[in-house]
């Protein structure tokens, strides 16, 4: 009975495989990351198949989800950000119905793993490097280290400064996500604890205040999803106009 | 599903950031610190301090550059 909330973070090995010392075991979470990708190739190649003029539900849905994030990218990269479309839409879709599946009780909640959030934050960041290396050449790296409009004996101090503030980037896209979805979890193991411990005289409240997280988290999903799509979309924008941030402001 | 038009959804999106702005700037800061004091020049403490200032600095400067990508109001 007295079960720890963060029991359900803990994965273990259904069939332990191991190659080249590295371990590669399937547990819960990569069976997860096989459904959602499965719902996902599912829903998307149904929504496209009949290609009607007035959309059916499943195509308007399709429609929607395409047409949102291609917005996110025209208001942060402009059109030149197109090029990026079929990562960014894999990245938001993904991170979404990890979100949104993990939700449903029994099952797992990927992005609640630290590893997997650092991959993607990671991936993104270095993707943005390289890019800004390849559009700019060497003069990128001295370019993100010194902001516009810096006087010449300031430059000491605002290069360790801005070093952090680069190396900040990636950690704060793996951490907000990560901390958003085991936190969410974390109050609703503890919220059911009470409810099963609670008994049916009190135990209805926590229950019902469960079925109020429940919804609050799909609300969360959604944010936390949009907001690692944006950020992405924010950092490759910056590599590839300079200083992006500041003169594009809107 | 949101549109990013929607107010709520974007004004919602950019506050949620500010606060791991400011505390993944502080983690990288001070764990550069440490690091730089543990492995590279045993200057215990010093690199922690000189590596924390610079973290508060960089999460201020990075909240501020979030906080200059919002919708003039």
């Amino acid at each position: 009975m007295e079960e720890s909330p963060l029991h359900p973070f803990e994965l273990h090995n259904y069939i332990p495989i191991t190659l080249g010392g590295l371990d590669i075991s399937i547990n819960k979470a990569v069976i997860m990351m096989w459904v959602v990708v499965g719902v996902i190739t599912l829903l998307m190649v149904k929504a496209s198949a009949a290609r009607r003029l007035v959309p059916g539900k499943l195509q308007s849905l399709a429609e929607m989800l395409v047409d949102f994030i291609r917005g996110i990218i025209m208001d942060t990269m402009g059109k030149d950000g197109m090029k990026f479309f079929p990562l960014i839409a894999t990245l938001f879709l993904f991170i979404l119905f990890c979100n949104l599946l993990g939700l449903i009780p029994g099952t797992y909640t990927v992005t609640s793993q630290i590893i997997v959030t650092a991959v993607f934050a990671i991936t993104v960041y270095a993707l943005s490097l390289l890019l800004g290396l390849m559009f700019h050449g060497i003069k990128f790296i001295p370019a993100i280290l010194i902001p516009p409009g810096t006087p010449w004996w300031l430059i000491p101090l605002m290069m360790p400064i801005e070093f952090v503030s680069q190396v900040a980037r990636p950690v704060s896209l793996a951490v907000r996500l990560f901390a958003n979805m085991t936190a969410g979890h974390t109050i609703l193991g503890v919220l059911f604890g009470l409810a099963i411990s609670g008994g049916l005289l009190i135990g209805w409240l926590p229950f019902a205040f469960t079925i109020a997280m429940n919804g609050l988290e799909v609300g969360i999903a959604f944010i936390q999803a949009y907001i690692f799509t944006v950020l992405t979309c924010v950092y490759l924008g910056d590599a590839f106009h300079l200083h992006g941030s500041e003169d594009h402001a809107h | 599903m949101p549109p990013t038009q929607d107010p709520f959804y974007a004004g919602l999106g950019q506050a949620v950031r500010i606060g791991t702005e400011l505390l993944a700037a502080l983690i990288v800061g001070g764990g550069l610190g440490w690091v730089v004091d543990t492995y590279l020049l045993h200057s215990n403490p010093g690199g922690l301090i000189v590596g924390l200032v610079l973290g508060v600095a960089a999460g201020i400067r990075n909240a501020y550059r979030a906080a200059q990508q919002w919708p003039q109001a």
